[in-house]
């Protein structure tokens, strides 16, 4: 299990340009189109925002905002509370409609993989055993004693195979996110958005989980979009660094440190200051 | 994944007596006081407290019971009252509850009807009694009438609160998801709804019972109303005491209905499972 994942990662590794040279400062600005055949086998998507805009009743949230991300990335986008990270991802999962612009999803594979969520709260049915939550993931495709297979399966990635019978009330708020993580995985996504997921979670839950999530992304291959606050959270996880500002792209930064990461890394804790420190300076209080 | 659920789940059920007697002593304690005031009643009535030619003694409603059962007047009066209150609450409750299910998911079905139901909701429907009479004379379809409209406004209005109350997070995830509409309906909506039907269905069988008896009271030929009237007439105390006491058994029958159905239905509920 662990074996492949690596060799996945190791397969999707090229684009995340040179990967062990450390001295190597982040690149700023367009990411090379490139994407690895391996990752668009397993049906990751590729996402392109084109001059997107978004307004409600007069605000504008996002503003001729520009973005590729190549299939199987895992980007990560931070921000204050109020920049629009949460817009964009609602916007690039189709949740939202864009007032201008336009949101294009592709992918290699000749079935497209579905495009999944994972909110900030675990949205389990609470009238559904912890399973069939799990089988919601699936939506019609399949007889019912196939959807539980699959479900079944999705929750043993996850490690709680034994509580499948179980009612989510039964379950602590960290097993409920992994259910809810493995009803977005159990459909095999193309892109999986991550709406701050980890948010309402204690710090070791979080960390576990963070591990949990990485691990996945790296047998799987699929693109993964992580909005969050937690800078630290963004560093540790992802290849790249969007920060938004008012609306746009302010800063995109590469994060150029070879999995697995060390917590403590001082490359990431270099970088994590330089993202704070912008993301402070650019807020002088009024 | 070896072990079954439903093993899981015995070998953490009470295995020793005394959780079971534990049980019986609750089981029982909420009978004590209707227990103790049937036995103080027949102690003040045997001890002539109470003049038994307004209050009879409970031997002697039990006799008038017993009296009443052998020439099946009892269950004939008994069952023709269930009947029309079954066929009342089916035909007001399945309205209600359709209607509830359309105003809940659809806006236009909504604004047409919704503001007419609550202006007419606010009607004390045992008033339409002496219209209900004239429109249909003392027959059944007058009893049908009067059950189906009083059960209709409790199943209506908490159907339609609970549809508006499934949490819209849940909705969302669901669309996401791609669950069809149908979908959508059997696994989030309905059961979301669930809790506050069942609310309705408490209410409209409390006011079924009471219209039922209210409308064979004032006009009927048969029914446990029509007995007890009958009996007020001969002066038959005991019988109009045990008419009484077997709406309150009716009542205690609905009630342990509804909370069964309510335990299996929403087993999910932390506030719904079995203490």
């Amino acid at each position: 299990m662990i074996a492949t994942a690596l060799r996945a990662h190791d397969a999707a590794a090229p684009e995340i340009a040179p990967v062990r040279k450390p001295t190597d400062r982040p690149a700023k600005g367009p990411v090379p189109r490139a994407r690895t055949p391996e990752a668009a086998a397993m049906g990751g998507l590729a996402v392109t925002v084109r001059d997107l805009s978004k307004s409600f009743d007069g605000n504008t949230v996002i503003t001729g905002l520009d973005l590729h991300i190549p299939a199987g990335q895992f980007v990560a986008v931070v921000g204050r509370s109020g920049c629009g990270k949460s817009t964009l991802l609602r916007l690039i999962l189709g949740l939202e409609q864009p007032s201008a612009g336009r949101v294009v999803l592709e992918s290699d594979a000749v079935r497209p993989a579905p495009k999944r969520i994972m909110f900030q709260e675990p949205r389990l049915l609470p009238w559904a055993k912890v399973v069939d939550n799990v089988a919601v993931g699936l939506g019609e495709s399949g007889t019912r004693a196939e959807r539980r297979a699959r479900a079944q399966s999705a929750l043993a990635e996850v490690g709680l195979s034994d509580k499948s019978a179980n009612w989510p009330a039964t379950l602590s708020g960290g097993q409920r996110q992994r259910v809810a993580l493995a009803r977005a995985l159990v459909s095999r996504p193309g892109l999986l958005a991550l709406d701050e997921p980890l948010g309402a979670l204690d710090a070791l839950t979080r960390i576990d989980m963070q591990a949990m999530i990485e691990g996945i992304w790296r047998a799987q291959g699929f693109t993964a979009l992580l909005v969050t606050h937690d800078v630290a959270e963004a560093v540790a996880m992802a290849d790249r660094i969007l920060v938004v500002e008012n609306g746009h792209i302010a800063f995109d930064v590469k994060v150029e440190v070879p999995r697995p990461r060390r917590r403590g890394d001082p490359d990431l804790a270099a970088l994590e200051g330089r993202i704070l420190d912008h993301l402070l300076q650019n807020h002088a209080p009024a | 994944m070896a072990r079954s659920p439903i093993s899981d789940f015995r070998a953490s059920a009470p295995r020793t007596l005394a959780p079971l007697l534990d049980g019986a002593t609750q089981r029982l304690t909420p009978w004590l006081l209707p227990l103790g005031i049937v036995l103080g009643w027949q102690a003040a009535s045997s001890a002539g407290l109470v003049s038994t030619r307004f209050m009879p003694a409970p031997l002697d409603v039990i006799a008038a019971g017993w009296q009443l059962g052998r020439t099946g007047e009892l269950w004939a009066n008994l069952w023709v009252s269930t009947l029309r209150a079954l066929a009342g609450f089916a035909v007001g409750g399945g309205i209600g509850f359709a209607l509830g299910l359309a105003n809940g998911l659809s806006r236009a079905s909504d604004r047409l009807t919704d503001t007419t139901v609550q202006m007419v909701r606010n009607v004390p429907h045992l008033s339409l009694i002496p219209l209900v009479i004239l429109w249909f004379g003392i027959g059944e379809e007058a009893k049908l009438f009067l059950v189906a409209l009083g059960v209709f406004f409790p199943v209506y209005a908490n159907t339609l609160h609970g549809i508006r109350s499934v949490d819209p997070q849940l909705v969302e995830m669901g669309r996401v998801y791609g669950l069809s509409s149908f979908s959508l309906f059997t696994r989030v909506v309905l059961p979301g709804a669930l809790p506050s039907i069942f609310v309705g269905l408490r209410y409209a069988l409390g006011i079924m019972w009471l219209t039922l008896i209210v409308a064979e009271t004032i006009s009927a030929s048969s029914g446990l109303g029509y007995m007890a009237m009958q009996a007020r007439e001969f002066m038959l105390v005991d019988v109009v005491v045990l008419a009484i006491v077997i709406y309150a058994g009716l009542g205690k029958l609905a009630d342990v209905l509804t909370r069964w159905l309510e335990r299996t239905c929403l087993a999910w509920n932390p506030a719904y499972r079995t203490v």
